[in-house]
This record gives C-alpha cells, sequence and structure tokens, in this order.
C-alpha cells in the first residue's frame, strides 16, 4: 500500500492496528495512543489531550489528595489487616476482633497483612473511584504515588504535624473526584472504541477524514 | 495582623480556593466540554464535525442538568410546604 497522506496508516501500523489487546494497552498506558496506532492522529490527541487535561483539572480542583488510594490511609500509611484484643467472653477465653489501621496497636493486635493483599475486594469495594480513576493508566498510578506521598506529615519527626497537602472536603473534593473518575470513565470509552475499530481498520472500513 | 490570614494557595497541594456556593457550578462547565469533546470524537465518523456536535452536546448537557435542577427545586419545595 503506498501511504500517500500523513493520516493513512503505514505498513507498521497496519500490523499493529491488527492486535485488539495491543490498542488496548496502548490506549490504557497513554490515553488516546489507540487512536495514534491505528493512525488516526486527530482523534488520538483531540481524546488524549482532552481525558489528560479533564484529569488534571481535578487535581487542581480538589488538589492530588482528592484520589483516595487504595491500600493507604489518610495519613498516607499503608492500611493493615489485623485483629485487636476485645476481652475475654463468657468462658474465660480471650476475644479477637477484625480491624483495619494505618498505625496498629503495639500490644493486643495480631497483624494479618497489608490490607490490598488480605482483603482487596473489600478495599476497593470502600473506594470505589478508585477504579474508575485507574483506566486512566501509569498517570492515575503516579498521582496515586503523589497523594500518598503528599499525605504524609510535614515533619516526620512531630508526630501531630499537619499533612504536606491539604485534603479538600465537600462540593471542591466531589468535583475533584468527579473530575478524575469521568476522565478515567472516558478513556476506558476510548479504549473500547479504538481496540473495535481495529476489525474495521484491517478491512479498511475505518477511517478519519 | 491581616498578612497572617492570607490564605497562600499551593496548586495541587491544595484544593482550588473557591469559598462560596455561586461560584462551584460554573466548574461543572469544563467537565461538560470534555465530555461533549471525546464522546463526539469517538462517535463522529469525520472529526472536522467534531466542533460544531460537542458545541451542540454541550448545551444540551446543560439544559438537561438545568431542567433537572429545577424540577428537584420545584420537588423540594412542594415537600417543604
Amino acid at each position: 500500500m503506498t501511504r500517500v497522506s500523513p493520516l493513512m496508516a503505514d505498513a507498521s501500523t497496519s500490523s499493529l492496528a491488527k492486535n485488539p489487546a495491543l490498542i488496548a494497552l496502548a490506549g490504557w498506558l497513554v490515553p488516546g495512543a489507540g487512536y495514534l496506532l491505528l493512525g488516526q492522529r486527530a482523534r488520538g490527541l483531540t481524546v488524549g489531550i482532552t481525558i489528560i487535561v479533564l484529569f488534571f483539572l481535578g487535581l487542581l480542583v480538589g488538589g492530588v489528595r482528592a484520589l483516595d488510594v487504595p491500600g493507604y490511609g489518610p495519613h498516607g500509611k499503608p492500611l493493615v489487616a489485623g485483629w485487636v484484643g476485645a476481652g475475654p467472653d463468657k468462658e474465660g477465653n480471650k476475644t479477637w476482633e477484625p480491624a483495619i489501621k494505618d498505625t496498629p496497636p503495639a500490644d493486643d493486635w495480631r497483624l494479618e497483612g497489608w490490607v490490598l493483599t488480605t482483603h482487596p475486594f473489600e478495599e476497593i469495594r470502600a473506594k470505589p473511584w478508585s477504579i474508575a480513576q485507574v483506566m486512566i493508566g501509569p498517570i492515575d498510578l503516579f498521582c496515586d504515588w503523589w497523594s500518598v506521598r503528599v499525605s504524609q506529615p510535614s515533619n516526620p519527626l512531630v508526630p501531630h504535624s499537619p499533612p504536606i497537602a491539604a485534603r479538600s472536603h465537600s462540593r471542591l473534593n466531589e468535583l475533584g473526584v468527579l473530575y478524575t473518575a469521568v476522565a478515567g470513565m472516558l478513556n476506558l470509552l476510548a479504549i473500547i472504541d479504538s481496540s473495535h475499530r481495529t476489525s474495521g481498520e484491517a478491512s479498511g472500513q475505518t477511517g478519519e477524514k | 495582623m491581616l498578612a497572617a490570614y492570607v490564605y497562600h494557595y499551593r496548586p495541587f497541594n491544595d484544593p482550588l480556593p473557591i469559598w462560596t456556593d455561586a461560584r462551584w457550578p460554573w466548574l461543572l462547565l469544563p467537565l461538560c466540554i470534555a465530555v461533549a469533546v471525546v464522546y463526539k470524537s469517538i462517535r463522529c465518523k469525520s472529526m472536522r464535525r467534531v466542533p460544531r456536535e460537542a458545541a451542540g452536546l454541550v448545551i444540551v448537557i446543560i439544559l438537561g442538568m438545568a431542567a433537572a435542577a429545577v424540577a428537584l427545586a420545584l420537588v423540594v419545595r412542594g415537600l417543604e410546604r
């Protein structure tokens, strides 16, 4: 096939465009990259830039701590699951109650492990927006790391010093979460559409004008 | 003294300094625009049609939200009586 326009897919693009899983993976790694691999540059750039701008606009509105990271507590410490001592029962045997804490007590505590490995579904169900947000890909994972980092105390030597970044509340938090989650869901839509277009691209039905 | 109360806004570290209820609804506008642009970029066969169709969709979304807000306000007022 002779390539006469920059919008047309070249030979290497055609072989990549036949693999829907690869297109979906590219779209997850970088929003809009699935369309770029299909040779649809304008669509890829429009979708990708809009989604990334929307995501960062959400972080600007609600602050980076609007991202509620599964497995981490409000102070940026890993949440651990375990059993805390709950006193003796009627027969005098010691009883234990399940608990999830970011700072477990020094005594009367039986550690089970990090909550994301011991109770992953419960933890993600408690922070459902993170499912939509992770659809943005590594950008969200980087921002999650950023959120955890700035949740930690500004002075680690002072036990109750304020965190590096403030946590938003009320409407601004809701809008920050909404922006980032909608950006993730739009990227999921783009991933599904771009990988679906691989069949049309292979047969030459789908194109960009 | 006054300087001590000046809010030192740090982008991304602090939430946007919007304190009044009159201003935050304007933040829904970028969300509507982004949703319309991405949706129409996916739906339209030709990218040349996207700006016009996305603008139309933005208006539809805003009118829809305004209608929903009015309907909910009427329901709340009706329940208050």
